[in-house]
């Protein structure tokens, strides 16, 4: 049951995360879609997992609204990759939705709200 | 422009294609009379140009989910069919039972739907940022 109900609630949870993953991936460096993939997956030990699919379609509305771009360069064989990277505005949207979104996990009120109880 | 997509562009291809044959078969039909062949093409063509706006629509919004409720779709078949129906008939390839003014009064009756169609788009567009769906942004 318990089992049952994280899943769920984890289900709900990730919904809406692959944006931040990706973004945070861009922040660290510019990357082609597979180091995307490779960072979330690693990063988040695995509990988000994704398809290239999602991220080349979630990459592809992110360049038409001017807040990722990329820069063709040459792979280790084959046609050249594409590498993203945040645009200004895509940085600025970043910086903004960290600094309200996430920056309060940080407070010392709700980092002992998170220590796990008895 | 980006709301030009490869999508649209073999949709306005498959478009042009049908609507020549559409237009060659209607006139074989109307000249011979052919209440069968006149029934005939016109259902096939209405069903192959939504299955076709159909197809390359859901396509694109995979590629890229532009919200327009459809709208450049419409507006490319406007243009598409009503310039051929006229360089058809303006050229003279037309059977000599057709009237060019039943297609000028069907440009203008399918132009008052077009235009109810782009207020709607216009409508929808307080809920999209650059073409797409706000609510489908991010995810």
């Amino acid at each position: 049951m318990l089992d049952e109900l994280l899943l769920s609630w984890e289900n709900t949870y990730k919904k809406g995360q692959l944006t931040l993953w990706i973004f945070m991936a861009l922040q660290e460096s510019r990357k082609y879609v597979d180091e995307i993939k490779s960072f979330i997956e690693e990063k988040s030990n695995g509990t988000i997992s994704c398809e290239e699919q999602s991220l080349y379609r979630s990459l592809r509305k992110f360049e038409h609204i001017d807040v990722v771009a990329y820069e063709l360069q040459e792979g280790n064989k084959g046609p050249d990759r594409k590498y993203y990277y945040m645009t200004e505005m895509g940085q600025e949207l970043f910086n903004r939705f960290v600094n309200r979104n996430i920056r309060l996990f940080y407070s010392n009120e709700i980092i002992n709200t998170l220590k796990p109880k008895k | 422009m980006k709301t030009i997509t490869p999508y649209l562009l073999w949709f306005t291809l498959t478009i042009t294609v049908l609507t020549v044959v559409f237009r060659f078969i209607l006139s074989y039909g109307i000249e011979n009379d052919s209440v069968t062949v006149i029934t005939a093409s016109a259902i096939f063509y209405g069903f192959l140009m939504f299955g076709s706006g159909w197809y390359f629509g859901w396509k694109e919004s995979d590629y890229l989910p532009i919200y327009d409720i459809g709208f450049r779709f419409h507006l490319t078949t406007y243009i598409v069919h009503n310039a051929i129906t006229l360089l058809w008939l303006g050229l003279g390839f037309g059977s000599q039972y057709e009237d060019m003014k039943i297609s000028v009064l069907i440009i203008i009756y399918w132009g008052i739907l077009l235009l109810i169609h782009f207020i709607f788009f216009l409508w929808s567009r307080k809920n999209a940022i650059k073409n797409l769906d706000k609510n489908d942004l991010f995810e």
